[in-house]
């Protein structure tokens, strides 16, 4: 007896789980290919303007895009978990070093280089492999802080090691902070290398370098007054001041160039690369900068376009004005890892 | 067959008068009757393929990306994420260092956060499941507040509290350093996991006072036991609900990712789930050593279930019988209420008031939470309900913790029936490994959950059979059912290994067919509980973030995805706020739910929820 209640209530389960679950796949649509149109897309990105661009580029190519939208680690996480079969298209997020690593593993496609009028500093984002291509540049190492606060911010990357600034300056963690690794391993590439790089910053970390998980973190503390100086991404300093106009942006000598970049599938069928190639000429097209630069106004939008002919927001000073470095994403992006886990263990502490 | 259980069926009822069932033999042996009788020519073939179907669907579920994600510590090389086929290389760097410490760490903190939830909801239960303490609706209310707030959310407000010039400084106009010592350390995460765990410890555990009645404390009152006697009596009847309690909050605490990238990620107190996740997060992703650490952590799962095993082994606590009196709640009066209420009003100002504090100070303050008269603004609040692109994740999330909760609540009655039940050793183990499992898709967190589902599914040699479930929304339900599951059953476990399968047998014996049996004996004992594992299952999935990032179909956000957006995209405000949105809106669907089913349960039902 029980076990026929027992056998008909599995069958309940086994019923209603597959009709819950059919019911739910019903809701999911299937990508439907005809050999006439063109691949449809799926991008992966990290980026705050990702949406406007995707209708942009759907409404003038009618090339049907699905998107996943997430912060850099997390969408980095789900990359390297697909490995064995990716299925994302094109990938679209902020360091050439994540794109570096991806390219070394053999995952992005090569010797695609869209026809655009490159500025110097978008050519000089451009790997020699061409395995992955500027869509917009942003500055690591950028220093936020309250004038009424600080009227005398550093002028130097040795002047934060004196004791002025002993307790007041905060940066996020590289290994949480996506954006945040490039500003380390572009300090450690104009100081010489790993090592000078990894006495400065012990250096700093005895002076009271204050680490924090995220660029929120540190622009919180910087509002409370925990910190006076924040190093942050610059176009994370520039949305700070959207929103505190009372915050001010300098650059030291030398800030390092952080790219926006997209990366396309190297394993992903011809059509489905040929549609990701025009949706990075898209991007890098004046309709596409421009949808860009609308698309998140208080965020990522704040960055200089690597395009000759399109202006950035008028928020952002020249790019002429900054004092900046070109990191080599081959040479830095391989020792990520573990110059994350040395920062977590020695400096966060 | 009626005749034939209806003659054995007698037998439990008439052993079971007045002793509970305490003098029922344990381990092989069957008694006779109806729960145990099995006639073999009753559907056989049906039977088992009833259970292969459900084996399978539960395999399906829980089995293959858990061992998908811990595969990959040993052979990393078949998931693409190394150049061993075979490998003990990722247990040697996750019990090197950092990592060993963090999970020593780990171990310390999920026993202690354990122990104080478990006390706490204890007290809660108790007070309020058997006395009339004042504002017990609001206290109930209070914590399904704090079963909503995700962990995060509680560290963040410690974080602004104490931090330097943070609200405190700001009050008092000092720094309270010592403070912020205790609270950025062990004690301040302990605090925090344990004051987290102490709804799912007072469910555990409420589920059991509601069904103890008053016999025990009568019959103990009658033989001269003193105020703390009767206690002791009645703590010990709750051991399965204790046990339940201890074992969910430890595996929730040390999967949380909230507090240990919070409040230990910023202290010299490093934990397993946070060098998990940034192995993970780290570029690029070391998925073996955080697969080994997924190892470690079930490791620390089996030895709490051994530990509940172990207390729990060779005892029943089926007290709930036909003549179960209901409890009369004992007015509070004089210092025992000054008491209660202040015990009541410190743990949820500490538990509830601070993450409350860090709700506001994120979505109230445009200025990046910092506090001050010109930032306080509503504008947040007003983006959320302009919205129209939050919309269709809105309704998304809604269907899918629907769906979840509805077919969670289904599985978690049969898997809970089937662990409160006793039976032959086969049956026994393999209620041990199902338990295992359960718990162990509990303590692996979600991110690697997430990634394990990726792993198991997205290989070539599974969509190669056909089974193409990744990137679709029924692997999001599967996903969103693996980690709903296990506390759905354990939330109802405490209550069904309360209940004597003398009830159904007594009402067979008066002619009722299964359905009626069912319905008009288990139903009106469990409703309850039914009611609230479903209500806490939809709260729960609806605002669920690390498996829905891992697993969302591309173009379909779910609620949680579209705010992390948001607040990637700096607009902390719109997200916070619709974030505080959300969780008003599951406190509404709450409010709705309970209300209609005092509207509408028969009053029979009612009595029994409100005993």
């Amino acid at each position: 007896m029980w076990a026929g209640t027992r056998s008909r209530a599995m069958l309940a389960l086994v019923a209603a789980t597959v009709v819950g679950l059919g019911a739910s796949a019903c809701g999911s649509s299937s990508p439907a290919t005809s050999s006439a149109s063109p691949a449809p897309l799926v991008v992966y990105s990290a980026q705050g303007y990702d949406k406007a661009v995707v209708d942009a580029f759907q409404k003038a190519t009618g090339i049907q895009v699905k998107l996943v939208d997430d912060s850099t680690g997390p969408l980095l996480a789900k990359v390297a978990a697909e490995k064995s079969a990716p299925q994302w298209s094109l990938l679209w997020a902020d360091g050439a070093e994540a794109f570096a690593s991806l390219d070394s593993q053999g995952q992005l496609l090569k010797g695609y280089e869209p026809n655009v009028a490159w500025t110097a500093a978008g050519q000089s984002a451009v790997p020699q492999d061409k395995s992955y291509v500027p869509t917009g540049l942003t500055m690591a190492g950028a220093i936020l802080y309250d004038p009424a606060k600080t009227p005398n911010p550093p002028t130097s990357w040795q002047d934060l090691l004196s004791p002025a600034w002993q307790g007041k300056v905060g940066m996020p963690n590289p290994a949480i902070s996506g954006p945040t690794y490039p500003f380390v391993a572009g300090m450690m590439n104009q100081l010489g290398g790993e090592d000078q790089g990894k006495a400065y910053f012990t250096q700093l970390k005895t002076h009271g370098l204050q680490v924090f998980n995220t660029n929120p973190d540190s622009l919180h503390a910087l509002t409370t007054g925990a910190i006076q100086i924040d190093l942050a991404q610059s176009s994370a300093a520039f949305a700070a001041i959207v929103k505190n106009p009372n915050l001010k942006v300098a650059f030291l000598d030398k800030v390092s160039l952080l790219p926006g970049a997209i990366g396309i599938d190297a394993k992903a069928p011809a059509p489905v690369q040929d549609s990701a190639k025009k949706f990075a000429e898209f991007v890098l097209s004046p309709a596409g900068q421009q949808a860009m630069l609308a698309g998140n106004p208080n965020g990522d939008s704040l960055y200089w376009p690597p395009v000759n002919g399109v202006s950035p927001l008028p928020s952002l000073p020249q790019l002429s004005s900054v004092a900046y470095q070109t990191v080599d994403p081959y040479l830095w992006g391989p020792k990520e890892s573990e110059i994350n886990s040395w920062f977590t263990q020695n400096v966060v502490k | 067959m009626t005749a034939n259980n209806g003659a054995s069926a007698l037998a439990p009822v008439t052993d079971d008068r007045g002793q509970g069932s305490s003098a029922r033999p344990v381990g092989g042996s069957r008694l006779p009757g109806p729960a145990r009788s099995r006639p073999r020519w009753n559907g056989p073939a049906t039977r088992r393929l009833a259970w292969s179907a459900a084996a399978l669907v539960v395999g399906l579920v829980m089995l293959a990306p858990v061992l998908g994600f811990l595969l990959v510590a040993i052979t990393p090389r078949t998931f693409g994420q190394g150049d061993a086929w075979f490998t003990l290389a990722p247990f040697r760097s996750a019990l090197s260092g950092a990592t060993l410490q963090s999970v020593l760490n780990t171990a310390i903190t999920g026993v202690a956060a354990a122990v104080i939830a478990t006390v706490i909801g204890t007290a809660l239960a108790l007070l309020l499941g058997r006395t009339k303490v004042a504002g017990a609706g609001l206290w109930r209310l209070g914590l399904w507040a704090l079963l909503l707030a995700p962990s995060y959310l509680e560290a963040l407000g410690w974080t602004r509290l104490v931090e330097r010039d943070g609200v405190l400084a700001g009050l008092f106009g000092t720094d309270f350093h010592w403070l912020h010592q205790l609270v950025m350390g062990p004690a301040g995460v302990i605090w925090v996991l344990g004051s987290r765990g102490v709804p799912f410890a007072f469910l555990a555990v409420s589920g059991v006072v509601r069904g103890l009645g008053r016999d025990f404390e009568d019959a103990a009152r009658v033989h001269g036991a003193g105020p703390w006697a009767r206690l002791r009596i009645t703590v010990g009847l709750l051991a399965p609900g204790l046990w339940a309690a201890l074992a969910i909050v430890f595996a929730e605490a040390i999967s949380d990712y909230g507090v240990a990238a919070t409040l230990a990620a910023g202290s010299h107190f490093p934990i397993a789930t946070f060098a998990l996740a940034g192995a993970v997060t780290n570029f690029p992703a070391d998925y073996p050593t955080a697969a080994a650490l997924g190892w470690l952590l079930m490791v620390l799962v089996v030895l709490a279930l051994l530990a509940q095993r172990m207390a729990t082994r060779g005892r029943s606590y089926a007290v709930l019988s036909g003549r179960t009196r209901p409890v009369r709640p004992v007015p509070l009066r004089g210092w025992r209420s000054v008491l209660a209420l202040a015990g009541l009003s410190l743990f949820f100002l500490l538990a509830l008031g601070v993450p409350l504090l860090g709700t506001v100070s994120a979505s109230l303050m445009g200025n990046f939470g910092t506090v001050n008269a010109h930032s306080f603004t509503l504008e947040a609040y007003q983006q959320v309900f302009q919205r129209s692109d939050l919309l269709a994740p809105v309704l998304l999330s809604v269907r899918l913790a629907l769906i979840t909760a509805t077919v969670a609540l289904i599985g978690g009655v049969l898997i809970a029936r089937l662990l409160a039940r006793r039976g032959g050793a086969a049956r026994g183990k393999a209620v041990n490994v199902l338990d295992l499992l359960m718990l162990g898709a509990v303590a692996l967190p979600a991110i690697v959950l997430g990634a394990g589902y990726i792993f198991t599914y997205n290989l070539p040699a599974v969509t190669g059979l056909g089974i193409q479930l990744y990137g679709t929304i029924t692997l999001l339900v599967i996903g969103l059912l693996a980690g709903a599951l296990p506390q759905a059953s354990r939330l109802l476990m405490g209550s069904f290994s309360q209940v004597q399968d003398s009830l159904l047998a007594a009402a067979r014996v008066h002619g009722a067919g299964t359905t009626r049996a069912w319905s008009t004996t288990m139903l009106p004992l469990l409703s309850g509980s039914l009611l609230w594992t479903w209500l806490l299952t939809f709260a729960d999935r609806l605002l669920e973030l690390p498996l829905a990032s891992m697993l969302y179909p591309p173009g379909q956000q779910p609620l949680s995805v579209a705010v992390t957006t948001l607040i990637n995209g700096y607009d902390f405000a719109a997200g916070t706020a619709s974030l505080v949105v959300a969780c008003v809106g599951i406190l509404a669907v709450i409010g709705v739910a309970l209300a209609l089913f005092r509207l509408l349960a028969p009053a029979g039902w009612r009595r029994l929820e409100q005993r």
